[in-house]
């Protein structure tokens, strides 16, 4: 599902990802992201609660060392959930996690990446487990990630 | 250095309500803009009973839900303009829907203090936010791994 041709006002029903759907090893479809701005990292003070000035004011950012104003970790951790949502839908995940691998700037174009590791049953019900990687233009690897999923059958 | 005696502490509970404007408000920060986050009616045609959790919502619980979380975090023993955010994980346990009112309590699950050659030292805790709904049903499990440079 390409989330970027879709507007708020227009309902669509997503293409819904079937247990017998996935094999192991197949690459969940890549998204790359726009590149970070600015206003994106306010926006995403103000939504996430995380009002560190590390992320919104350059004069921190040149204090602490960082060469100026930085991502939040957690805002690349939401780039790798979109594509999983778009990928196994907004309900299907049971675990998520990552691991904050490098910083990343203004300016910076994510892609987020990843494949299937494990596809297995437990009590008739399917899951598959995978990884992702979000790196940034120049390949420098963001954040580390892992998933389980919960897929239904095709009946 | 971290207070190692505070290992397996946990700290009076917070709640917080979930919202379908939150959930919209992040997916759009991240720019995600499946309609699904957007509104309930964009998520009931698409087969769902309401906006469903953005896959890091449980972000907005802690930042939100928990106003004492930077004071409970340095009576830890660490300096909590230091952090650095190592890890983060999620575990849903059972659905999450906007009118839920979520109970989340956290406790210092693990920590280690690392000592280099320089006697420079770093602080690596482990925090888990345990969430019960309404009901009493635990819902989700946010692990964190933080660390903190002395």
């Amino acid at each position: 599902m390409t989330t970027n041709a879709q507007t708020p006002q227009t309902p669509q029903t997503p293409t819904k990802l079937y247990f017998e759907d996935v094999e192991i090893g197949d690459a969940i479809p890549k998204l790359t992201k726009s590149s970070v701005t600015h206003l994106q990292l306010v926006r995403y003070a103000g939504a996430s609660g995380d009002f560190n000035p590390l992320h919104t004011d350059p004069k921190i950012g040149e204090m602490i060392g960082t060469g100026g104003i930085i991502a939040h970790g957690m805002l690349i951790m939401g780039f790798v959930g979109q594509m999983l949502s778009d990928y196994v839908g907004p309900t299907a995940l049971r675990k998520f996690g990552v691991r904050f691998k490098g910083m990343t700037h203004l300016d910076d174009v994510i892609t987020c990446t990843g494949s299937i590791t494990a596809k297995y049953e437990e009590d008739g019900i399917g899951y598959i487990s995978g990884k992702a990687t979000a790196a940034d233009q120049n390949g420098d690897v963001k954040v580390t990630a892992t998933f389980t999923a919960m897929l239904p059958h095709r009946s | 250095m971290f207070d190692k005696s505070k290992i397996g502490q946990s700290f009076p509970p917070f709640t917080i309500e979930v919202e379908r404007g939150k959930i919209r408000e992040l997916a759009i920060a991240v720019g995600d803009d499946n309609p699904v986050y957007q509104s309930r009616e964009a998520a009931q045609a698409a087969g769902y009973d309401d906006v469903p959790l953005f896959p890091t919502s449980p972000t907005t619980f802690a930042f939100w839900g928990n106003s004492k979380m930077v004071g409970q975090l340095a009576s830890l023993g660490i300096n909590v303009m230091g952090i650095l955010h190592g890890e983060e994980e999620y575990e849903y346990l059972a659905p999450i829907h906007p009118g839920d009112t979520l109970t989340g309590v956290l406790t210092l699950v693990d920590g280690k203090t690392r000592q280099s050659q320089n006697g420079s030292s770093m602080d690596i805790l482990t925090t888990q936010v345990d969430y019960t709904n309404q009901h009493g049903e635990p819902v989700l499990h946010a692990r964190e791994v933080i660390i903190v440079r002395g």
